[in-house]
C-alpha cells in the first residue's frame, strides 16, 4: 500500500504498543486521581484506591519482564508522566512502587520473585524505596545510616532514616545497610524491609511543601532481623550498578508529567490573557518544543536502561537533571501566565511549583546530579 | 509523549443534568468567566456552596451572588467559550518571542587549553563588549603545553610551568571563566551548553576541547598514566620523584618524554609496536638516528612488541606499601616498573558533538574555509577537529584556524583556513630533529 494513500493521521502517529495502558491511567488521572488530588496536597491523603487501581492497570510494573513480554521502560515512564499531569505527588508513589519492583526483580532471591513480585506488580503490596541515603552515599555525598551486624541466619539491622516515602504499616521498602564486620572491605546489604515486622517504627514527618500526601515516614529500625527471604543482594554494589540507570531514568516520568501540566494550564488561559502573557518569557510553544526533545531524548534512553556504560550513565543523569530543570522553570511560567488566579490556594498551579520544587531536591537533586556528572567525567589516572 | 491538552472529565451527575435540561429542549448550558480572577461559572454546574443548584441559569442568579474566588459580582462576569487550544496553537498567539534574559549570549568557548585561549584573546581583540565565556574542565591555567616534553632539559619546576592562572586570563580578557566544569551537552535547537554548573545559552559556540589519551583495553585507566595536559604532567612529576635526590625510578613509556625524563635519571623502558622509534618518518632514518643520540642516557628500546597487561602489585618493603607495575606483552617479555606512561594516541571525545548532532568524521568535521561544523552557530579547531578526515594535533595550525573563526564571527573579510603539511618537531633534546 502507498503510505500517501492512508489516512493522514494513520501515516503520522503510529499507534503505540502501550497506548491502551495510557488511556485507562488517563481515566484513572482525570477521574478519581481528580476527585483526590486536593485533598492529597492540602490534607495529607494518601491516595492508597487510586494507586491501587494504576498498579492494577499495570502502570508500576510495565518495566518488569513479564509473562507477556520483556518490560517496557519508556511505557512506564509515560504511564509516570500521565499521571504526574495531574498529581505529582501521585506521579511520585509510582515511582516508589516502580523501583521497588524492580528491586524484587532484580534480587534473584525466589522468595521475593514469585508471588511476592506477582502481588506487587498487581498492586495487592505496595512499597516503597529507602534508596536515597544509599545513592547519595555511593555518589560520595553521605555516609549511610543504617547498620547491619551479622548473625545466625542473617543481620541485625540498627538506624533510622529521615524519610522514606509510600508506606504504610503493611507495606515494605528496598533498603540498604553497611555490614558491620571484621572484614577490611567495605560491603553492603540490599534488603525488603517490611514495616509490620518487629523491630520497625514509622514516625510521622514534619509538613513538607508538597508531598504531604505521599505516605512518608521517618523509619527507625532497632535490631531489625533480615533473614535469607527478604536478601535483594548481599553484597549490594553490584546490583546498585546494575540498575542505577533505571532507577533514575524512570524519575523523568515525574519531570515530563510535571512539566506537561504546568504547559496545559498556560493554554487553558491563553484566550484571556494571551495579550498581555504574550511579554512573558518561557510561552507553552517553546516550553513544549523543549519537553518534546527532552522526552525523545528520555524515550531513547529508555530502549537500553541497562546499559552499563559510564557514558550512558552520564546521558541519564543529564535528561533527569534537564527534566528537574525544564519543570522548575514551566511551572514557574505557568504561574506567571495565569496571575492572580494560579496563586489561589486551590489552584493546580502553584501546587504544580512546590511539585517541581520537589522535583529538583529529591534524590538525586539537581546538585547530585552534577557532582556525580562531573565525577564520572573526571579522567581517571593512576592513584 | 502525547501533548493533547488535559480535558476536564464530566461530572457523571452534572452530564445527566445537562442531559435532562437538553432532553427538555433548553437551551444548552453556557458558562461564564470572572473578568478577575478567572472562575468559570458553568450552568450545568451552578454553584451549590452558594446556594446554586446545578442547572441555575447566569441570568436567574441573584445580583448580591458573589464569585466564590474572589468575590466580585456577577457584573464582573462575562460569557465564555473554552478555547479550542489546537486553534490557539495554529493562530500563532504564542509564537511572538520575547528575548532571552540580559541580552547577547555571546560567545561560549569550551576548552581552557591553548585553543581556547587563543580563540578568548582573539575575540576580545575584535570585540570589546562581546560577551565570552570559557568552560574548562581544569583550571584553565595558560600554559605552553610542549614545555612538558623538555621541562627537566630547561630545568623547570613542573609547578612553575604555569605562565598565568586561568583567573588572571579571565580577569585580563574580560572572560567568564568555568574552571573545573564538564560540558555535558549541546542542546542545538536551544543554543544551550548543559554544564555541571548549570546551562549556558550561546549565540556562538567554539568547541576548542582538545582531544584525550585514547588506551588501549589492555591498559587501565588506574595503572598507566597519560601526559596530555599540564595536570596529568605535575601529577605524573610528583609520583616520580626527582631521580637524582630520590633515586631514579624505572619508567616504561612510549614518547618524547622518555628523552626527558631520562635527563632526570629515571630508567627509561620503551616500548613500541614499530621496529623503531619514530617509525613515521623511516625514510628519514628518524628512528636510527634517536637510538644513537640516546646511547648515553638510561633508555631501553624494545620494538615490535605488544603489551598484553599491566598489573598494579603492592609490596609490603621495610613496613612500606610499595606499588610496583608488572607489564606483559604478548609475546611473553615481562617488566616490572614503578610508573607506566602511555603515548598510544589521541582520540576526539565525542560526547558534544553527538548531541549536537554534529557531522563527524574520526573527529569533528569541520569546513576548511570558515572551520564552521555541521551546525553554522558551532565552530571548532585544534585537537578535536578534522578537515575531510585528516586531524592535525600540533600547535601551529592554531594561530590560523583562530584567525579563520574570529573573521566567521565577528565578520568581515573571511580568512579561509589552508591545512598545510605539518612540520614537526621532535623535541628530543639529545637530538632535536624537524621532520615533514
Amino acid at each position: 500500500m502507498n503510505p500517501a494513500d492512508l489516512p493522514r493521521a494513520l501515516t503520522t502517529e503510529a499507534p503505540l504498543a502501550g497506548d491502551t495502558l495510557l488511556a485507562a491511567v488517563r481515566a484513572v488521572a482525570q477521574g478519581p486521581l481528580t476527585q483526590v488530588v486536593q485533598a492529597i496536597d492540602r490534607e495529607g491523603h494518601y491516595p492508597l484506591a487510586v494507586l491501587k487501581q494504576l498498579a492494577g492497570l499495570g502502570a508500576m510494573s510495565a518495566h518488569l519482564d513479564g509473562p507477556a513480554g520483556p518490560g517496557d521502560y519508556g511505557l512506564a515512564i509515560r504511564a509516570m508522566a500521565e499521571a504526574s499531569r495531574v498529581c505529582g505527588a501521585t506521579g511520585f508513589m509510582m515511582w516508589c512502587q516502580a523501583v521497588c519492583g524492580l528491586y524484587m526483580q532484580q534480587s534473584g532471591n525466589p522468595a521475593l520473585m514469585g508471588q511476592a513480585l506477582q502481588q506487587h506488580m498487581a498492586g495487592q503490596g505496595i512499597g516503597g524505596t529507602a534508596l536515597s541515603n544509599p545513592m547519595k552515599s555511593y555518589a560520595q555525598i553521605e555516609s549511610l545510616l543504617l547498620k547491619a551486624t551479622p548473625v545466625d541466619g542473617g543481620y541485625l539491622v540498627n538506624g533510622t532514616l529521615p524519610w522514606v516515602s509510600n508506606l504504610a504499616s503493611d507495606h515494605y521498602c528496598g533498603a540498604i545497610a553497611a555490614v558491620v564486620d571484621d572484614a577490611s572491605a567495605a560491603r553492603e546489604v540490599m534488603f525488603l524491609l517490611r514495616c509490620d515486622a518487629p523491630g520497625v517504627e514509622l514516625r510521622e514527618c514534619p509538613s513538607f511543601s508538597a508531598m504531604e500526601g505521599t505516605g512518608t515516614y521517618a523509619l527507625r529500625l532497632k535490631d531489625y532481623f533480615v533473614g535469607a527471604d527478604n536478601l535483594i543482594a548481599d553484597p549490594a554494589k553490584p546490583t546498585i550498578a546494575r540498575i542505577r540507570a533505571a532507577f533514575v531514568m524512570l524519575q523523568c516520568g515525574m519531570a515530563v508529567g510535571i512539566t506537561q501540566g504546568a504547559i496545559d494550564s498556560m493554554w487553558a488561559v491563553e484566550a484571556q490573557l494571551g495579550h498581555v502573557n504574550q511579554f512573558l518569557e518561557d510561552r507553552p510553544d517553546t516550553l513544549q518544543a523543549e519537553l518534546d526533545a527532552l522526552t525523545t531524548r528520555v524515550m531513547a534512553l529508555a530502549t537500553t536502561p541497562f546499559d552499563a556504560s559510564t557514558e550512558f550513565f552520564i546521558d541519564v543523569l543529564d535528561a533527569r537533571a534537564h527534566g528537574a530543570e525544564l519543570c522548575l522553570r514551566a511551572t514557574q511560567s505557568a504561574l506567571m501566565h495565569q496571575g492572580a488566579r494560579g496563586y489561589l490556594m486551590s489552584s493546580d498551579v502553584q501546587r504544580r511549583v512546590r511539585e517541581a520544587h520537589f522535583v529538583a531536591i529529591v534524590t538525586p537533586a539537581i546538585k547530585h546530579l552534577r557532582k556525580e556528572i562531573a565525577r564520572l567525567s573526571a579522567e581517571e589516572m593512576p592513584a | 509523549m502525547n501533548t493533547a491538552p488535559a480535558t476536564p472529565t464530566p461530572n457523571a451527575t452534572l452530564t445527566a443534568v445537562a442531559a435532562a435540561a437538553a432532553m427538555l429542549g433548553g437551551p444548552p448550558f453556557k458558562q461564564f468567566i470572572c473578568n478577575a480572577c478567572g472562575y468559570i461559572y458553568d450552568e450545568a454546574e451552578g454553584d451549590p456552596d452558594s446556594g446554586l443548584a446545578a442547572g441555575t441559569r447566569f441570568e436567574d442568579i441573584p445580583d448580591d451572588w458573589a464569585c466564590p474566588l474572589c468575590g466580585v459580582t456577577k457584573t464582573d462576569f462575562s460569557a465564555y467559550a473554552a478555547p479550542s487550544i489546537d486553534a490557539l496553537r495554529a493562530s500563532g498567539s504564542s509564537a511572538v518571542v520575547v528575548a532571552s534574559r540580559g541580552g547577547s549570549a555571546g560567545v561560549v568557548i569550551v576548552g581552557g587549553g591553548r585553543a581556547g585561549w587563543q580563540m578568548a584573546e582573539a575575540l576580545r581583540a575584535q570585540d570589546a563588549a562581546l560577551p565570552i565565556t570559557l568552560v574548562s574542565a581544569c583550571a584553565a591555567d595558560v600554559y605552553d603545553k610542549p614545555l612538558l616534553s623538555i621541562a627537566v632539559a630547561r630545568r623547570l619546576d613542573p609547578a612553575g610551568l604555569v605562565k598565568e592562572s586561568g583567573a588572571q586570563a579571565a580577569a585580563r580578557l574580560g572572560v567568564r571563566l568555568l574552571p573545573q566544569t564538564h560540558a555535558v551537552r549541546i542542546c542545538a535547537d536551544t543554543r544551550t551548553l548543559r554544564t555541571t554548573r548549570g546551562n549556558l545559552q550561546y549565540d556562538q559556540l567554539v568547541l576548542a576541547h582538545g582531544a584525550q589519551a585514547a588506551l588501549p583495553p589492555a591498559l587501565s585507566p588506574t595503572s598507566v598514566w597519560r601526559v596530555n595536559h599540564l595536570g596529568a604532567y605535575q601529577k605524573l612529576r610528583a609520583a616520580l620523584g626527582n631521580g637524582e635526590a630520590s633515586g631514579p625510578k624505572d619508567v616504561l613509556i612510549g614518547s618524547e618524554l622518555a628523552n626527558d625524563l631520562a635527563l632526570a635519571g629515571h630508567r627509561i623502558t620503551l616500548l613500541d609496536t614499530q621496529g623503531e622509534p619514530l617509525a613515521r618518518w623511516q625514510s628519514d632514518h628518524a628512528g636510527s638516528q634517536l637510538l644513537g643520540a640516546w646511547k648515553d642516557l638510561p633508555i631501553r628500546f624494545i620494538g615490535g612488541v605488544q603489551v598484553a597487561c599491566v598489573e598494579r602489585n603492592v609490596d609490603r618493603i621495610e613496613g612500606r606499601d610499595e606499588v610496583r607495575f608488572c607489564v606483559t606483552t604478548t609475546d611473553g617479555q615481562t617488566f616490572v616498573v614503578d610508573q607506566v606512561v602511555a603515548a598510544t594516541g589521541l582520540a576526539t571525545p565525542s560526547r558534544l558533538a553527538q548531541s549536537a548532532g554534529l557531522d563527524w568524521n574520526q573527529g569533528i568535521a569541520v569546513q576548511a574555509d570558515t572551520l564552521r561544523t555541521s551546525n553554522a552557530r558551532i565552530h571548532a579547531l585544534g585537537d578535536c577537529i578534522t578537515v575531510q578526515g585528516q586531524a592535525s594535533r600540533y600547535i601551529e595550525p592554531i594561530a590560523r584556524q583562530v584567525k579563520t573563526i574570529v573573521a566567521d564571527i565577528c565578520g568581515g573579510e573571511p580568512v579561509p583556513y589552508e591545512v598545510r603539511p605539518a612540520v614537526v618537531r621532535v623535541k628530543t633534546t639529545s637530538l632535536p630533529l624537524t621532520l615533514h
